[in-house]
């Protein structure tokens, strides 16, 4: 048996209880602490994305769609029958599940681009109608979330640090549910899926019935996600939620950048890519429009190009019990 | 008791191509049973068509008596029949072991299906090489790690599609051994073999197919003496193809 506490464990162990202390060493009301707790909340979603995006190897393009539908659900719950976020996280989880099971029918047989174009026009579709649908929706207003200072019953708090502690259980939470399909019996299956379909159909595999689990248990995490976010920023609207740039485009990046399909590298991912971004936006964005995101693509493609198999490349290595191979 | 495997009058077509053009064969338990023909007579595409990777256009298969054509292949090998691939599929990322476990959960639970690949790969004298990434091992390591994966799934009959077409006289003999072993245990098998020295020697019962027809059937001499299926292969180039295999 590989021992339990191998190099890359007890890093990640390190990070989550640095990442659990890190809210008593900095300015409770300052701007650190939230981006500290947006890079947590990035890491969660592209942990989620990865669940399908590397263990499946099924890019997808369109994980806003989901994001935006917990998001949706928990605040429309609340704002229009006084539901409790908490149950609302529930709901929206099994609305953006099933959205997920729905869409899986007509695109699991698309590979690589079909497939990720077929995802991204899914996240379109649900801006549209979240753009127009004013009277459910709010339409292109948003949606905002009263302050109702602390009520954790209701996912309320006065304190950044309430948020940011939620938001580093639901990253230690959805690490394990990655974790678990990715040793598990589920893991082999998603593997030999991604390698070799027909193989993995003759070996006895049903491959449509894995891909559809793996998408359902993808989509709900990051619809979970969604419920946070909005509950942490009080305020979305139908462009920002579902939105490809920065929502989907940037899970399916985390998690490349980090390392595709390992339990670390959205992590790693998440901490490189959202201050990177901050500092460009800090250093640049008042010289020129547009600069910081110039500057960001750039060092972006030169990440990709210095390191493909991403960050995790760096990370310490598991060994097999021979020593014969090393990732 | 009927035949444990039979294919009746299956066609496979591709656009106008009669690829496959009403096959109809049995297997029985504990056969082994020779496929030949010329390359591009059809064999691959038979046996994609048995195990569900190719829709028939008509006909059945029945394993056990129990129809399984137009069953995904995931549903056929739970059934008893999987397949080898011709150029060795295996799943890259993964060690050996692993590769033959992903096939044994079919079975059982993944305690269960590590116990059952390391008995398989044991059985087939891989445990050596049980932790190597599939990306170190020769060709014939290949074949045979297929086979254990293959195997994995307990089948009831196995489909070979030219596992021991990189191998030396003497792994052949080798192969030859390991599958009249698992003959002896009951299991059953269809192979496509370019080597005639295997295929006279390992089978009890040759069919030989051109052009998606099956031109003759029989015991390995009947079939090699058939005037049909010397023209065939005669008349495709067989006469290098052997000479270069010799």
């Amino acid at each position: 048996m590989r021992s339990f506490l191998s190099p890359g464990r007890v890093a990640l162990l390190l990070f989550f209880l640095a990442a659990a202390l890190l809210p008593f060493f900095v300015d409770p009301r300052g701007h650190l602490l939230r981006v500290a707790a947006m890079v947590l909340l990035f890491a969660a979603m592209a942990q989620s994305w990865n669940v399908v995006g590397g263990l499946a190897n099924q890019i997808s393009l369109g994980h806003a769609g989901f994001f935006g539908l917990g998001a949706y659900t928990s605040t429309l719950l609340f704002l229009k029958l006084g539901i409790s976020p908490w149950f609302g996280l529930f709901a929206g989880a099994l609305v953006a599940g099933s959205a997920a099971a729905l869409l899986s029918i007509p695109t699991f047989r698309l590979k690589g681009h079909y497939f990720a174009l077929a995802t991204l026009a899914f996240a379109e579709v649900m801006r549209v109608i979240a753009n127009s649908w004013a009277s459910l929706t709010g339409g292109p207003v948003g949606l905002s979330i009263p302050f109702m200072g602390s009520q954790p019953a209701y996912f309320a708090f006065r304190a950044v640090s309430s948020y940011y502690w939620i938001i580093l259980a639901l990253l230690v939470l959805v690490c394990l549910v990655f974790h678990l399909l990715a040793t598990g019996a589920i893991g082999y299956r998603l593997r030999a899926v991604r390698e070799n379909e027909n193989a993995a159909e003759v070996a006895g595999i049903d491959t449509f019935r894995v891909k559809l689990t793996a998408s359902v248990i993808s989509a709900a995490l990051t619809a979970v996600c969604g419920t946070v976010f909005a509950q942490f920023t009080f305020y979305f609207d139908p462009d920002s939620i579902f939105a490809l740039a920065s929502i989907s485009v940037r899970m399916a990046m985390i998690a490349i950048v980090g390392g595709l399909g390992t339990l670390a590298g959205p992590i790693l991912g998440a901490l490189f890519l959202i201050p990177l971004e901050e500092v460009a936006n800090a250093l640049l964005s008042s010289k020129a429009a547009g600069l910081s995101q110039f500057a960001f693509g750039v060092i972006l493609i030169a990440a990709i190009l210095i390191q493909p198999r991403g960050l995790m490349a760096y990370w310490p290595k598991k060994r097999h019990p021979a020593g014969s191979r090393g990732a | 008791m009927g035949a444990l495997l039979e294919a009746d009058a299956i066609c496979v077509t591709f656009g106008g191509l009669r690829a496959v053009d009403g096959v109809s064969f049995t297997v029985n338990a504990g056969e082994i049973i020779g496929l030949i023909g010329p390359n591009g007579a059809g064999k691959t595409t038979i046996f994609n068509a048995l195990v569900g990777l190719q829709p028939l256009t008509s006909g059945f298969v029945r394993l056990g008596g129990e129809r399984v054509s137009g069953l995904k292949p995931h549903r056929v090998a739970q059934k008893g029949m999987t397949k080898t691939f011709q150029n060795a599929a295996l799943f890259p990322d993964m060690s050996v072991v692993e590769n033959v476990t992903t096939a044994a959960l079919l079975r059982h639970d993944l305690h269960g299906a590590r116990t059952k690949a390391e008995a398989v790969l044991e059985k087939l004298g891989l445990n050596g090489i049980a932790q190597a990434d599939v990306a170190d091992l020769t060709f014939p390591q290949k074949a045979l790690v297929e086979m254990a994966r293959a195997l994995a799934t307990e089948p009831r009959v196995l489909l070979l599609d030219e596992v021991m077409a990189a191998l030396t006289h003497s792994e052949m003999d080798e192969v030859m051994e390991v599958i009249r072993g698992l003959r002896a245990e009951g299991l059953s098998f269809l192979v496509v073999e370019h080597h005639m020295r295997a295929i006279m020697a390992l089978c009890d019962k040759l069919l030989a197919v051109n052009f998606g027809r099956l031109l003759a059937h029989g015991t390995p001499a009947e079939v090699a003496a058939n005037p049909q299926v010397i023209e065939a292969y005669l008349g495709h180039g067989a006469v290098g193809k052997e000479a270069a295999h010799a």
